[in-house]
């Protein structure tokens, strides 16, 4: 086991940038996003034994992590349950059932040399986060307590095991901010409130598509400062993509409004390819219509689901586990309580849908809820006014986690499945919920989601830490440089023509500031728009309703059809007219709105077209169509580019040939 | 049943601002231009700015938006409805939606607060017995609710959607038989004592610079625990539930700045490393694995440190974490006192 130095041993310990005023002219590494993978792996990057060598005599390498949010604002920070390790600090564990838990919750579409690598190293990854600040909950004798989860077991399936490190309901938020205080420590320099608009590859032509015939490599990224409303290019020798899911495809969805796509949409853009993007976990527990997440740690401490007959019903469809199935196991069945008429009303809309059901905590002890659900408790009762000591409390699924995504190595190296093998695409990372290993498989279980970030966060940092001496020198420097200013200034005149919006009389940035402070209309169009159609966020709540529509927990073709066709006949030629209501480049959230809406957009189409193609139910896709798991054609990853028919890459199967998965 | 779902009117006063344009073009033209040999190399001095809060140029206004919303929605929710169907020019930051990020923090009727965790209902009851208003919270009284509906208010501008007038209708039907709830005026401002950038986002860097500069990261030995032969046998710093207990809390903090908007000397504009800051290093001194708490305290026994807060405790009321910060400021200020007697003795 590896137990990572300190910060403050280094005796490096600085005051982080806020932003930086100068670029280089060309970085080592850029980080895009700044949640629990992005973080990780500048750690894993500075804690390497090759940086720490580096440093020591003095030598920096250029590391910059960009984000879109401050880093403290991250998604990362509203994980609520807990994270997967087999501590065995509460009962005894074995990382082998941890591993045999990770690939039947994936309904053994896992890449099984992965999932052992997520389970043989967790216990050092979370110890790691103690020793980093975590504020983890504690067993009597001061170790780190653990508790019991969805679809977490001991010997191979036969009974639920405690191996969920957590802290109280908030570890997302105790590991955030753990490991930005360890960047803080080690002086790591941020660009917050940046943009990531184009990732650049070396191959790439006249279009935005790299032609991956040929040896492609990373050149850089465009980011556009919010604060500023300025473009810069930013080359760099490598890249790590960590920037979260795309739960916004969906209307009602536990993520935050940031959650776009935007790092899987890059790479799409750049020509490359998403795996398994057809599988899309809901979260069971969401809040009545509000979608935020009430964690599974309730049903953990005793909350059972009920029907409108308050009948137990979990029991009826996984008899040995119960309400602590597999998440896609109990979203289904809460489906099939609604379409069999069971569903009740969300008590804020009484005249609504009945498309909810109730979750039942009132068997929980009261100070006993109050200690460890502190952060459900809240929720419920500010979000629906109800009092989940005595009240029954509406819930649906509620989009919650992209198992797809970036085709990642072990180590974190992007790659495109050509010819039947994997082509690396140089100086390219990517780690967390936008990347794709696949140790989710085709469901992600419980507690597994940050432990991936962490882990192989980190894994990825280290690596690139590796290819620093390879890609040290100079070499393509100057050609990358030129390349992404070239992406740059394509940007630049993208980004010009969303801001000169309607009508000859409006001024661009340059006449507003030769003209005076007083942009027309006091600012803004608020109150003259009403010509206009559309906006990114009117856009952004129809395609919502069209993914949920068509495949929200469970799907089938003619929905897929009906929702490509609204998709590609409806939204994006509206999306394409979106254009900016103010020509003010400070802050214009509008600007990157327009932009995320495109990601998304891209995204939905990928998501349809990988469930069109994949003519089987698995895991967290239920094709009502093709309702039985097909190991013979299926075991396989989809490999999906923009604008082409998936391809398909076996799935790495090491140690445990597919059984049924029963719960 | 009638009432307690009933949908209600509602104007949100909203400051605005939008900076000139040459304020955004200090930065470098080329951001190749200007360069470090090394990132790590040379500080920015991020405390310069702090220390004289510049009021940007450019155009401030006032405007109304007038909505039909449930007294239980959020302000957000009200906010997120104006961009979609009103003006998306408006300019707030946000994220997660419930209270766990922090991005939120604006002042709602003058009082900070994040805009997500704050109902309309509760909002506009302050507005009506602040402003000692006619046009207040009327709870179920269909006839002035009425008349209320039906009458055009004279905003300097006014917004209103086409969308919106249809809820208009709606409701004025539906208060036939179950009444309408005016909510009458809900003012909001960025958070204070912060510059704004834009309408309701203000630059809370200092505050993230003042956290910082205190060392906000658990530092330790980095010691293994061992057994009697040598050998390494538990991995994680111990910790005992009550020791978690004494820091657990403080550590729920997610630095979203509504203490320090406030707290009347940090917002006031005076010398002060403010509440944010010093619940970071309350968290790490209070943390049983921590050995920096000698210089902790020595960092924030200063001037501009503990010494500043006056106990007015402003910054306890709004915490949406629901951390005490103005007793967690007492219990500072009373052990860098004995720590100072130690010394004296």
């Amino acid at each position: 086991m590896r137990v990572q130095s300190l910060a403050w041993q280094m005796g490096r310990a600085r005051i982080m940038y806020m932003s930086p005023k100068d670029l280089e002219d060309i970085y080592d590494v850029v980080i895009v996003g700044a949640g629990a993978a992005g973080l990780s792996a500048a750690l894993g990057l500075l804690y390497s034994p090759q940086v720490a060598n580096e440093r020591e005599s003095g030598q920096e390498p250029k590391i910059l992590v960009v984000s879109k949010l401050q880093p403290l604002r991250s998604h990362t920070g509203s994980a609520e349950g807990g994270i997967a390790a087999s501590l065995g600090n509460s009962e005894h564990d074995d990382w082998h059932w941890h591993y045999y838990d990770t690939v039947k919750g994936g309904d053994w579409l896992v890449d099984q040399d992965a999932a052992r690598i997520l389970a043989q190293e967790a216990p050092e990854t979370v110890i790691n986060l103690e020793r980093s600040g975590v504020a983890f909950s504690r067993t009597d004798d001061g170790h780190i307590d653990q508790r019991r989860f969805g679809g977490h077991t001991a010997d191979f399936g036969q009974a639920p095991v405690r191996r969920a490190a957590y802290a109280a309901d908030r570890i997302g938020h105790q590991i955030l901010f753990s490991l930005w205080q360890q960047c803080v420590g080690l002086g790591v320099r941020f660009a917050e409130e940046w943009y990531v608009s184009d990732l650049v590859l070396s191959s790439q032509h006249h279009s935005n598509q790299a032609d991956l015939s040929q040896e492609a490599a990373v050149a850089g990224i465009v980011a556009f400062d919010s604060a500023t409303g300025k473009v810069h290019p930013i080359a760099a020798r490598q890249v790590l993509l960590a920037t979260g899911g795309a739960g916004r495809l969906f209307h009602t969805t536990s993520n935050s409004w940031d959650l776009t796509g935007d790092g899987m949409a890059l790479a799409l853009e750049a020509g490359l390819q998403l795996e398994d993007m057809e599988f899309i976990q809901f979260h069971p527990t969401g809040l009545g219509h509000t979608g935020i997440l009430l964690s599974e740690a309730a049903r953990a401490e005793g909350a059972t689901l009920r029907n409108a007959e308050g009948r137990a019903f979990m029991t009826d469809y996984a008899p040995d586990h119960g309400d602590l199935a597999a998440r896609d196991v109990v979203s289904r069945s809460i489906m099939s309580e609604i379409d069999a008429g069971r569903g009740v009303a969300d008590p804020s809309d009484p005249q609504g849908a009945k498309d909810c059901v109730w979750l039942d905590m009132t068997d929980i002890d009261r100070d006993h809820m109050l200690q460890t659900l502190p952060q459900v408790v809240e929720t419920i009762q500010e979000y629906a006014g109800l009092d989940p000591t005595m009240d029954l409390v509406p819930v649906k699924p509620t989009a919650h986690y992209t198992m797809g995504g970036i085709p990642i190595t072990t180590e974190g190296r992007v790659y495109q499945w050509m010819d039947g093998e994997r082509r690396e695409i140089q100086g390219l990372h990517a780690a967390g919920e936008c990347s794709c290993l696949s140790v989710h498989g085709a469901n992600r279980l419980g507690g597994n989601s940050l432990l991936d970030a962490c882990l192989f966060g980190k894994r990825a940092g280290l690596d690139m830490a590796a290819q620093l001496l390879a890609l040290g020198q100079t070499e393509g420097a100057v050609t990358a440089r030129n390349q992404v200013e070239e992406a740059a200034r394509r940007r630049e005149g993208n980004l010009l023509s969303l801001l000169e919006n309607q009508g000859a009389d409006v001024p661009g940035d340059a006449a507003e500031s030769a003209s005076g402070p007083t942009p027309k209309n006091e600012g803004s169009r608020g109150d003259s728009q009403s010509a206009d159609p559309h906006n990114a966020y009117e856009l952004l709540a129809r395609l919502g309703q069209i993914m949920e529509t068509a495949v929200a927990v469970r799907c089938d073709q003619e929905g897929i059809d009906q929702a490509l066709a609204a998709l590609h006949g409806e939204l994006e030629p509206q999306i394409k007219t979106l254009r900016s209501h103010s020509d003010s480049r400070v802050f214009n959230q509008e600007v990157t709105a327009i932009w995320e809406v495109g990601h998304l957009a891209e995204l939905a189409d990928v998501v349809l077209r990988a469930s069109a193609a994949r003519q089987e139910s698995r895991g967290s896709l239920k094709r009502v169509d093709f309702p039985d798991r097909d190991d013979r054609r299926y075991l396989v990853h989809s490999m999906t580019a923009e604008g082409s028919e998936p391809s398909w890459q076996p799935v790495h199967i090491l140690d445990m040939p597919p059984q049924a998965r029963q719960y | 049943m009638s009432g307690d779902v009933a949908k209600a009117r509602v104007t949100l006063r909203i400051s605005r601002f939008t900076p000139r344009a040459e304020q955004a073009a200090k930065r470098p033209s080329s951001p190749f231009a200007a360069k470090s040999s090394s990132p790590f190399a040379k500080s920015t001095s991020p405390f310069g700015a702090s220390s004289a809060p510049r009021r940007a140029r450019g155009k401030r206004w006032t405007q109304d938006y007038s909505l039909v919303v449930r007294p239980q929605d959020s302000i957000l929710d009200c906010l997120l409805t104006i961009k979609r169907t009103m003006d998306p020019t408006l300019a707030f930051r946000y994220s997660c939606g419930h209270g766990m990020c922090g991005s939120d923090a604006a002042a709602v009727n003058g009082t900070p607060t994040l805009l997500c965790k704050t109902s309309v209902g509760q909002s506009a009851q302050g507005a009506a017995v602040a402003a000692g208003s006619h046009c207040g919270f009327r709870h179920t009284r269909p006839a002035e609710g009425f008349k209320q509906a039906d009458q055009q208010p004279d905003q300097p501008v006014k917004a209103t959607t086409d969308r919106n007038d249809q809820y208009h209708q709606d409701n004025m039907i539906q208060q036939a038989t179950d009444g309408i709830v005016d909510l009458g005026v809900i003012e909001l401002a960025p958070l204070p004592g912060f510059p704004v950038q834009r309408d309701l986002i203000a630059d809370i860097d200092p505050m993230l610079d003042q956290i910082t500069r205190l060392k906000p990261y658990l530092q330790t030995d980095g010691k293994l625990a061992t057994t009697s032969e040598g050998k390494v046998d538990v991995f994680e710093y111990l910790q005992k539930p009550d020791e978690l207990a004494k820091y657990e809390l403080l550590s729920n903090c997610i630095a979203c700045g509504v203490c320090e908007g406030s707290c009347p000397v940090y917002a006031g504009g005076n010398p002060f490393m403010g509440p944010a800051a010093l619940i970071a290093a309350s968290r790490f001194i209070n943390d049983s694995r921590d050995q920096a708490q000698d210089a902790r305290f020595d960092a924030i026994d200063t001037e501009d440190g503990v010494a500043a807060c006056q106990s007015v405790r402003a910054c306890s009321r709004q915490c949406p974490r629901g951390i005490d910060v103005g007793e967690e400021m007492w219990q500072l200020i009373s052990r860098v006192g004995q720590r100072q007697e130690q010394d004296l003795a």
